[in-house]
């Protein structure tokens, strides 16, 4: 995979300044700050407000210096975090200045006047730049000889994050960052003078999906977060740089453990990716490895007894491997998988099942989205850097905010600095999509006059639940020359589709129905032939195991409820001889015959591959674990059917996937389906709409009741004109019913189309899948609970 | 809501005359206390969903200014000037008197809900020290007796006209209207500049005659 730098976006060479900083020239871009050109040439100014990614504020003053221009000096010392350099700038830091030196001693000075001497049990503590400049820059002893302000504390402004007022020392990041960044301002300055403090508005708490990063850029430790408050001491931290495995964005991370457990994940710092900002989930949602119900051992169903009993893994094994050389055999790996793994199971999918029935989408799906991931994801290289020079970007069945987070920032910085176009085609206008100043389309056929050349179609894998739309969006592409990205949700998905772990592609592009790419990968395997036959897709192959005609079936994560057709997984998993490699317990391991304990991500290195087919390397986090990854088990089951895989490890995996290099033969071709009409729902009917939010009943969040608290509450949208056909009001409740089940919820009367109806996907009170059995598009009851 | 439909029209016609609609924050909490006496939660909420801001902003800004109060004020509130000039005038002096005369402390309001006290800072009104403000009208050049007589006939529904501006003293909810940027007819009345701040003028228009011609 190689990720090519937008050649179009090359940067016009920016007009340099010289100016001398404590004796040297330095030459900056034009309209580089005081405090960055210091930075160049390895000049520390001390620093609270400043951040370079948020705008100037000048809100500490501790980085104050002598400014001369024109050699005229300012009469006292400035803020070099809010002054430009300009040509022929004589600027005296604290390093040349005594006058300098003494303006931040002094600041220093004030700023720990109301400072509370928490440090010993301040989460900050050994990590704090107050901490660390009040030792460079301030003096050993106070001349304050007053009471210290003190305040309650702490206060909770949200359930995740916790303010402690006395210890704040009004830089406003934290304000500014949810502002200019996240676009959600619920904490702002309150009161004045020394009453001054952060605050929210009593009812709204700080429910933004990206409230940790304030935790992480307080230059203090004002604001902790309560899942991590008081566990740790930074210095007893080891640190490990990881990627994030919860969407397909990719965020780099830190990952922090003490005594082999993660206390912490902070962002990483990674400009092209996720800058140094990560959304909650992505920081918090950790626990599900450590859950309870996390498996330990290998376990076999008994066969009088019928239930699971814990076995010894060569036992396992060998059961495991008597099972699958039985029948006919499938594989569903699922979406969550390093690119190593996923790549092991196709490669066991091919070699020793010797089928192509393998299939990673756990989740609904479409033949016409087959075709397209062949002709249009694999091997595509747009990327973030696309979005930063789009003309426009419109987003298809895609809400980023809840769906990829981090995307949506990287859009709404562009919003925000050059009012980048971006139109959203969807029910109505979600607050993630209203952050982005978005146009609303209801329907992709109505959009006109927003594509040019360099216009963006971001694709979310919703889109499979419409038939005909990925067709209709390689046709506009086609038309106006506009790119397209597909964004799935989960982690996995793209590795998955690169290393073909679908029935249709071979590693790396190759279409299985392509003799020569069948040549060129068995070749590559040393074996003597490839099946040539077209794999079942996910719900082919449960269908058939639901009838019998295939009696095994390998499965990774799959959860049945995520299915669009949840009683025909359930009927497979009954029937056939299921072996499955899980973390936790789940509906699988409950009708599996064999199951395998595996590693989590902290357990195992790896690779993600995010949307772009970014590589998302990671190390592993606990170094002393026992766990074995789903690699190792694959290799395991491939030596005991006598079929060697010759993949020892995750390095082995990647080196063999690196070597086989790219596919310059004949794609897929695109697929082109007509668009269906949606059914036209009577009185007392509506097209259902759904999507997943961020922070819901995902297994992934389980153990983090914190972060759960910050979720958005489920309700049920509807518009006015629907709302009074069934006689509801605004807040009432309002049941939602299929044959199968159904779900009451109170209503928010919405500006979207008539007779339709939205709830959230999986969130509590609305797990549409478990309680409804239909998918996006379905016909669905709506009435008035009363 | 009651707020709501006092007030929507006249928060429309106030930010029309912003070019940004946020621009018209400090009006309409103004506005808000016209009617309610002092910024309520109901007003914060009105305020942020009319201007498009989240209400942490708003509460930002009301809990900010001093102007805006939290707590319900008397009909008459009455500033008392203890900046440096108003507190050597007498300002300290009145500012204790009435605490003692009324029984009730700073930012305090009586019981019969007649008036409240506050001291204040420099109204730019230092040549008529000692200065006190009611509803933000000027009553200049106060002693400690002076003011007592004052809030009493406040507390007696007496008001007197105040020493400059408007020919009556309005209450704090008509003012807080004023304030908004409402036009109560009034504008126009009484003295705008007294004798004490033209004191300079002329003694500058007298020795260099040549800048009073030309004026
Ligand atoms: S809470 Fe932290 S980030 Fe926010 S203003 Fe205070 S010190 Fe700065
Ligand atoms: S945006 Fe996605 S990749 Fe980044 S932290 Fe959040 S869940 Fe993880
Ligand atoms: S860092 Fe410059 S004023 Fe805060
Ligand atoms: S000091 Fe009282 S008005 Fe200026």
């Amino acid at each position: 995979m190689t990720i090519t730098n937008n050649t179009e976006n090359v940067v016009a060479q920016a007009e340099m300044v010289t100016a001398t900083i404590d004796g040297f020239e330095v030459s900056v871009p034009k309209g580089t700050l005081i405090i960055r050109a210091a930075e160049t040439i390895g000049i520390q100014i001390p620093r609270f407000c400043d951040h370079p990614l948020l705008a100037p504020v000048g809100a500490c003053r501790q980085c104050l210096v002598d400014v001369e221009v024109n050699g005229r000096a300012f009469p006292k010392p400035q803020a070099s975090c809010t002054m430009p350099i300009e040509p022929g700038m004589v600027v005296k830091t604290q390093l040349s200045s005594p006058v300098a030196e003494k303006a931040q001693r002094g600041v220093m000075e004030f700023l720990l006047i109301n400072h509370p001497l928490d440090c010993p049990v301040c989460d900050k503590g050994g990590e704090c730049p107050l901490q660390n400049q009040a030792m460079s820059t301030g003096q050993g002893q106070t001349r304050f000889e007053g009471t210290k302000r003190t305040f309650p504390k702490p206060i909770n402004i949200s359930s995740q994050v916790l303010l402690d007022r006395e210890r704040c020392i009004l830089c406003a990041r934290c304000t500014r960052f949810s502002e200019q960044i996240a676009g959600d301002p619920f904490i702002s300055m309150s009161e004045r003078g020394a009453l001054q403090q952060v605050a929210i508005y009593e009812k709204d708490p700080f429910e933004s999906y990206f409230s940790g990063n304030t935790i992480q850029i307080c230059p203090v430790g004002a604001l902790t977060g309560a899942s991590y408050r008081f566990r740790a001491r930074p210095f007893d931290l080891v640190s490990t740089a990881t990627a994030c495995e919860h969407c397909a964005a990719g965020c780099s991370m830190r990952t922090d453990v003490r005594r082999s457990k993660v206390l912490r994940r902070l962002a990483g710092d990674d400009p092209a990716v996720n800058e140094e900002w990560n959304c909650d989930k992505g920081r918090w949602a950790f626990t599900y490895a450590t859950a309870p119900d996390r498996l330990t051992t290998p376990l076999i169903r008994n066969e009088m007894s019928g239930e699971l009993v814990p076995a010894s893994w060569p036992e396992a094994i060998a059961v495991a491997a008597a099972g699958l050389s039985k029948s006919r055999a499938a594989v569903l790996p699922g979406g969550r998988l390093t690119l190593e793994e996923v790549y092991t199971y196709q490669k066991f999918a091919r070699v020793v099942l010797g089928t192509n029935d393998i299939d990673f989408r756990a989740r609904p799906f479409s033949a016409e989205e087959s075709a397209f991931l062949a002709s249009h994801v694999v091997g595509s290289t747009i990327s973030n850097a696309d979005i930063d020079s789009a003309d426009s970007v419109l987003l298809i069945s895609f809400e980023a905010e809840e769906e990829s987070p981090i995307i949506f920032l990287r859009i709404r910085k562009q919003v925000m600095k050059r009012a980048l176009k971006v139109g959203t085609v969807a029910p109505f206008l979600t607050p993630g999509a209203s952050k982005l100043n978005a146009m609303l389309y209801h329907s992709i056929t109505e959009i006109e006059s927003f594509f040019t050349n360099k216009s963006l179609i971001l694709v979310g894998e919703r889109a499979a639940q419409t038939p005909g739309l990925l067709s209709k969006v390689i046709e506009i592409a086609n038309s106006s020359g506009a790119k397209i990205a597909w964004i799935p949700r989960r982690a996995g998905e793209r590795g998955a589709i690169e290393a073909g772990a679908i029935g249709n592609l071979l590693p790396l592009g190759r279409p299985v129905s392509n003799a020569t790419a069948r040549v060129d990968i068995a070749a590559a395997w040393g074996i003597a032939s490839l099946p040539s036959g077209p794999g079942l897709d996910t719900l082919e192959i449960l269908k058939s195991a639901a009838t019998g005609q295939i009696g095994a079936l390998l499965i990774g994560g799959l959860d049945p409820f995520d299915l669009a057709e949840p009683a025909i997984a359930l009927a497979a998993l009954d029937s056939a001889f299921v072996v499955s490699l899980e973390l936790r317990e789940s509906e699988v391991t409950k009708r599996a015959n064999v199951v395998f304990p595996v590693a989590s991500v902290t357990e195992k290195s790896g690779t993600f591959l995010n949307w772009e087919g970014r590589e998302r390397g990671f190390e592993q986090v606990l170094k002393d674990t026992t766990r074995v990854s789903d690699l190792r088990v694959l290799t395991m089951l491939a030596e005991a059917l006598a079929a060697p895989l010759n993949l020892r490890d995750s390095v082995s995996a990647k080196a063999e996937f690196d070597s086989l290099g790219e596919w310059d033969g004949e794609r897929t071709p695109a697929p082109s389906e007509p668009i269906v009409a949606a059914p036209t729902p009577s009185a007392g009917e509506a097209v259902l709409i759904t999507w997943r939010m961020l922070l819901d009943l995902g297994s992934m969040q389980d153990g983090e009741a914190n972060l759960a608290g910050t979720a958005r509450k489920a309700n049920v949208k509807l518009a006015a004109e629907t709302a009074s056909e069934i006689g509801v009001r605004d807040g009432d409740l309002v049941r939602v019913s299929t044959e199968a089940g159904s779900i009451a919820l109170p209503l928010e009367i919405t500006e979207m189309p008539v007779r339709v109806v939205w709830l959230p996907e999986n969130s509590f009170g609305s797990q549409i899948r478990r309680s409804l059995r239909v998918t996006s598009g379905a016909l669905v009851r709506i009435g008035s609970e009363a | 809501m009651l707020l709501k439909e006092a007030t929507s029209d006249q928060m429309d016609e106030i930010i029309a005359r912003y070019p940004r609609s946020r621009s018209a924050i400090m009006p309409l909490l103004h506005l808000v206390q016209s009617i309610e006496g002092f910024v309520t939660p109901q007003g914060i909420e009105l305020v942020a969903s009319k201007l498009g801001l989240s209400t942490a902003e708003v509460s930002g800004v009301a809990t900010f200014y001093t102007q805006y109060k939290r707590r319900p004020v008397g009909e008459y509130h009455v500033g008392v000037c203890t900046n440096t000039l108003c507190a050597v005038m007498g300002g300290d002096a009145i500012f204790a008197g009435l605490k003692e005369h009324l029984g009730i402390g700073n930012d305090e309001r009586t019981s019969d809900g007649k008036v409240s006290l506050e001291h204040i800072e420099c109204n730019a009104a230092c040549d008529y020290a000692p200065l006190i403000m009611v509803n933000w009208e000027f009553f200049d050049n106060q002693t400690v007796e002076s003011a007592k007589a004052l809030v009493d006939s406040l507390r007696d529904g007496e008001p007197p006209a105040p020493s400059r501006g408007p020919d009556r003293l309005p209450t704090w909810k008509e003012n807080s209207a004023v304030l908004a940027g409402l036009n109560d007819g009034h504008a126009n009345e009484g003295v705008q500049a007294g004798p004490a701040s033209l004191v300079g003028l002329e003694i500058a228009n007298r020795q260099i005659p040549e800048i009073g011609e030309q004026r």
